[in-house]
């Protein structure tokens, strides 16, 4: 057998550098191989927040965090949805409810018992038969239940700052080296980095080079052919601005996302204050424009903290060249929208992880981590490009433009056959299941002409009693979940028993 | 509420009562009528025929019950595929409907299993599959259903007698409303300017006509080939194989699987039914001749032969586009595998499935084609991809063919992934598609191909644990298999359609 590797140095800062090295080191340690941080400057500031999908609980599991200290340490909010306002004209707003799992797709699914709902004068929102949506109308928490159709789950609006210190002081806990530095040079050798270079001047080699530097990417960014290529097309904000209002009473748990007439506008509450973003175009406002127009848009005092950095949607052409490895936001950015962040950085390093390379001097793993991030990210794009696509903002320049762009073709034909049978054909690698898809596609209006025909063998009565009975179980399950603020109050309450001790 | 939507079914057989069956059972009346043009004199390939665990997909969708349709049919059941002599002569082994390892590890346990071999233990692969061990040893039971155990970590398919399937079938489907013509098609009216089949004209002057054609006529593709014209995709240079000799055989042992035996020039079938045995030579006519093909089947036979071997022609290849105009094509109108992994009857149950959700209105709107196509075609591709590396995959040199074979060019998206696995094991995975990695790991490993290393997630566990809990997980599966009915006990017990000696 080969030559297998022997040291991982992970090259970045904040949650992305951190959750991969925790990682690495839980996995991969026992077979011998050692996880190195070398770790960059931070790029966060006090007022930001990590918007994060449920999925984010099954990573904390894996690497053996308690989900507990997000609450009592990160200011954490359970967050069971976001909700869209002023994408669509006069259309009311609507949630996308985090429903998990989600609820199975290939069979005849409940969306197309409300399809003919519809047609037949059904009323009731499609986001009232999804127990996260409704969960996050009520200002819930959910916590685990035995029904196998109705569940729901949340994920978290998190202290950014706070949660980068939790996570490297788990993983510095576990076993993690790590070093403060700055990147003077990276040596190449053709494909490969033979070493970087630091600030200080030690020179760092390794077998494998994870880069979590973020949209900068120091090292991929370097390599031969891992230029980024653009989705500004289809996504076009490339300013964002941030502030911190003061905290919502009592606690929400959906986060709130308005369009506006050169962006969007996003309030995500934490317990101690709101973090407020916003997304525009440089081409249609300017950042004091935006500055000005803040507390309007957020309906919110906001505070003095405004800080305003750049946004660059796009993909490298190379994700993995040689040794380096880009992870999160390295391999490719897009807006802080739908809570993909930290799901990016999580599901790169868990493919890299299956993908973990047998020799430490061929990587054949790379092509294959290539396409599959590739795909990852193209369906990501397409979940945030549809809410421009769909947008029915008219007569404003910015969403005009949204509107007559052409889609990728991986969203022209989600968007086709969801228009003409409410169907949703889900490729490889897809973050969102059908159940977010259609909430996003409904509520930005795109109704379905048609239905599956197998809806019409079901009697009318029994089709009206099957939509009634979901009404009726959401709202009991929604009645049993606490509160949010009660959720946190009595996740912390727990914690500190525990903390205690026994006795 | 609009007028129904009429349906034509092209031939019956088992594609065209497959599809009879779904409208009449799932599309209530008020939105469809079905009819089904068939002609006695047109004969349908009879032999006994191996099944994929979707079916039971089909069955339970339409309301068909398990016990009465095997007794129908004649039918066993079938736990996986036996390989004879394919990677190199001598070698054996199943393709399982079911994983290697633990169920929900399969990213991690081959890998486990190739420390191990690395480590100089004897370690069968085969022998960590419960379907595999059950098939071996000729037991069969109904999978757990209600808990995760070890003997819910597989599943099953049958074989049938293909006929009487469609037989059966045909019953169901006019009790449940749809109408069989009985009649050969002399003429097809197409709307002058569209294009669209507005009617089949039969010999005896009766006119159907329709608003959604299916075409289940075979390979002779009446609609979609010869009336429409729509491309055909040759896959010949991967899949070389063009006919097949087949006949029944009397019975002898019912072992739980089809087997599939490499010859000289091909391969042959034995899939052992309630009644007799199936048996069939699939051959390339550029490395055998017809009759030298007939002369070795008939000398394979185990048992006494119950007739004349028939030939069938064939060509490998599909149709992208399956559904043109207002007509879809379904079964071999719409492609041809060779039975190797047992493909038709799903690729069949698929095209009804997808068309039965995309079902459109009299007038049909293209986006509803066009994801059909769409979704077909990839299945297509898919199955192309995993039957040329049973023929890619082989060392042998003995005959033409396998030198061929062995040393052709495959398509891009499968010499990748034999590559990957070579060096690092891993198996690239898809979302939609028949095969899951442990069908790829188990032709990948059967075949001979040993990966040149396995991941090192695989090294954190210490060589002890590893080599005890192989050892353990090996010895729970063939205790459960032990406790296990034969498999010919469970038939008699389950849905005998005569008693069983």
């Amino acid at each position: 057998m080969s030559r297998r590797i022997k040291q991982v140095v992970v090259v970045g800062a904040d949650a992305p550098a951190w959750m991969a090295a925790a990682a690495f080191q839980r996995s991969l340690s026992s077979a011998g191989v050692g996880v190195r941080v070398i770790e960059l400057p931070t790029s966060l500031r006090p007022i930001d927040v990590y918007s994060a999908l449920p999925e984010l609980a099954g990573f904390h599991h894996r690497i053996g965090l308690d989900e507990q200290l997000l609450f009592s340490l990160c200011k954490a909010v359970p967050i069971t949805g976001q909700r869209f306002s002023n994408w669509s004209g006069a259309a009311p707003p609507f949630i996308h409810g985090y429903d998990r799992p989600p609820p199975p797709g290939a069979g005849l699914g409940f969306t197309q018992l409300w399809i003919k709902g519809r047609q037949k004068g059904l009323r009731t929102e499609f986001e009232n038969f999804s127990p996260g949506a409704m969960a996050a109308k009520a200002g819930r928490a959910p916590v685990p239940t035995e029904d196998a159709e109705l569940r729901s789950a949340f994920g978290y609006n998190i202290d950014a700052g706070a949660y980068a210190a939790l996570l490297k002081h788990f993983a510095t806990r576990g076993g993690v080296a790590s070093k403060a530095a700055t990147i003077a040079d990276v040596e190449t050798d053709g494909d490969r980095i033979s070493a970087i270079i630091l600030g200080d001047g030690e020179r760092v080699e390794a077998d494998l080079f994870v880069d979590t530097s973020g949209p900068q990417a120091l090292l991929i960014g370097r390599m031969p052919g891992a230029e980024l290529e653009s989705w500004r097309e289809w996504l076009p904000c490339d300013r964002m601005m941030a502030v911190s209002a003061k905290a919502l009473r009592p606690l929400p748990a959906f986060s709130q996302i308005s369009a506006f007439r050169q962006g969007w506008i996003g309030l995500f509450p934490l317990q101690d204050r709101t973090a407020v973003v916003a997304a525009y175009d440089s081409r249609q406002a300017s950042d004091q424009d935006v500055l000005d127009d803040l507390p309007v848009l957020a309906n919110l005092p906001i505070g003095g903290d405004a800080v305003v950095s750049s946004l660059a949607q796009g993909i490298r052409r190379r994700t993995w060249v040689g040794n380096c490895v880009a992870i999160g936001e390295s391999a490719f950015s897009l807006e802080p929208l739908d809570a993909v962040q930290l799901h990016i950085a999580h599901y790169c390093i868990s493919q890299l992880m299956t993908l973990f390379p047998a020799e430490a001097d061929a990587f054949h793993e790379a092509a294959l981590y290539d396409r599959i991030i590739r795909r990852l990210a193209a369906n990501l794009r397409d979940f945030q490009a549809a809410h421009y696509k769909l947008n029915r903002r008219f007569d404003m320049p910015l969403w005009d433009a949204c509107r007559d762009t052409a889609p990728p073709e991986t969203l022209q034909r989600k968007l086709d056959i969801f228009a003409a049978r409410g169907r949703l054909p889900l490729y490889d690698d897809e973050t969102f299941q059908e159940q977010s898809w259609e909430s996003l596609f409904l509520g930005h209006g795109l109704m379905p002409q048609s239905y599956d025909p197998r809806v019409d063998a079901l009697p009318e009565q029994d089709h009206i009693a099957r939509i009634q009975a979901r009404l009726n179980d959401i709202a009991g399950l929604v009645e049993a979940m606490p509160p949010v603020d009660d959720f946190i109050a009595s996740t912390n309450l727990q914690r500190q028993r525990e903390a205690a001790g026994p006795g | 509420m609009s007028e129904p939507l009429d349906i034509v079914i092209l031939g019956g057989g088992t594609a065209g009562w497959m599809a009879a069956t779904a409208f009449a059972s799932l599309i209530p009346p008020n939105r469809c009528r079905v009819r089904l043009v068939e002609s006695e004199k047109i004969g349908i390939v009879g032999v006994g025929e191996a099944t994929f665990p979707e079916i039971r997909n089909f069955n339970a969708a339409v309301g068909i019950d398990e016990a009465e349709m095997m007794r129908a049919t004649k039918a066993a059941f079938k736990l996986g595929i036996q390989f004879v002599d394919w990677g190199f002569k001598g070698s054996r082994y199943i393709h399982p409907f079911g994983v290697h390892g633990p169920v929900g590890m399969d990213h991690i346990f081959h890998h486990r299993w190739l420390r191990a071999l690395r480590l100089g233990l004897k370690v069968d692969i085969q022998d960590y599959s419960f379907a595999a061990q059950a098939a071996r040893d000729c037991r069969f039971e109904l999978p757990e259903t209600r808990r995760s155990t070890i003997d819910s970590a597989y599943s099953y398919a049958y074989h049938f007698d293909a006929g009487l399937y469609a037989l059966y079938l045909r019953s169901v489907a006019e009790q449940r409303g749809a109408i069989r013509t009985e009649g050969k098609v002399r003429d097809i009216v197409q709307d002058p300017e569209t294009g669209d089949v507005r009617a089949l004209v039969l010999e005896s002057g009766e006119t159907i006509s329709g608003d959604l054609f299916i075409d289940c006529s075979g390979f002779r593709s009446l609609l979609l080939g010869k009336t429409l014209g729509t491309a055909w995709k040759d896959w010949s240079k991967w899949l070389p194989c063009d006919r097949a000799w087949a006949v029944p055989s009397a019975r002898d042992e019912l072992s739980p699987y089809t087997r599939s035996t490499a010859m000289e020039a091909g391969w042959r079938w034995r899939i052992p039914l309630q009644h007799r045995t199936g048996n069939g030579y699939v051959f390339s006519s550029s490395f055998i001749s017809e009759d030298e093909a007939a002369g070795a089947l008939m000398r394979s036979l185990e048992t006494e032969a119950l007739g004349e071997p028939r030939l069938v022609k064939f060509q490998t290849g599909h149709r992208t586009i399956s559904w043109a105009k207002n007509c879809v094509a379904v079964g071999l109108a719409s492609g041809f595998f060779e039975p190797l992994e047992s493909t038709s009857i799903y690729l069949i149950q698929v095209a009804i499935m997808e068309l039965v959700r995309l079902l459109p209105d009299k007038r049909i709107d293209p986006r509803l084609r066009d994801e059909f196509n769409q979704r077909i075609d990839l299945q297509y591709e898919r199955i192309r991809d995993f039957l040329i590396l049973h023929y890619k995959l082989t060392s042998r040199e003995d005959a033409e063919i396998w030198r061929y074979c062995g040393a052709m060019d495959v398509p891009e998206s499968l010499a990748r992934k034999i590559e990957l696995f070579r060096h690092s094991a891993i198996i690239e995975r898809y979302k939609d598609g028949l095969f899951p990695p442990t069908s790829w790991l188990s032709v990948l490993i059967g075949q001979g191909l040993i990966p040149e290393n396995y991941s090192p997630l695989a090294d954190g566990m210490p060589e002890e644990r590893l080599i005890a809990h192989l050892e353990e997980f090996r010895t729970d599966i063939q205790d459960r298999v032990d406790e296990m009915l034969p498999h010919d006990r469970f038939i008699d017990r389950y849905c005998a359609a005569e008693t069983l000696s």
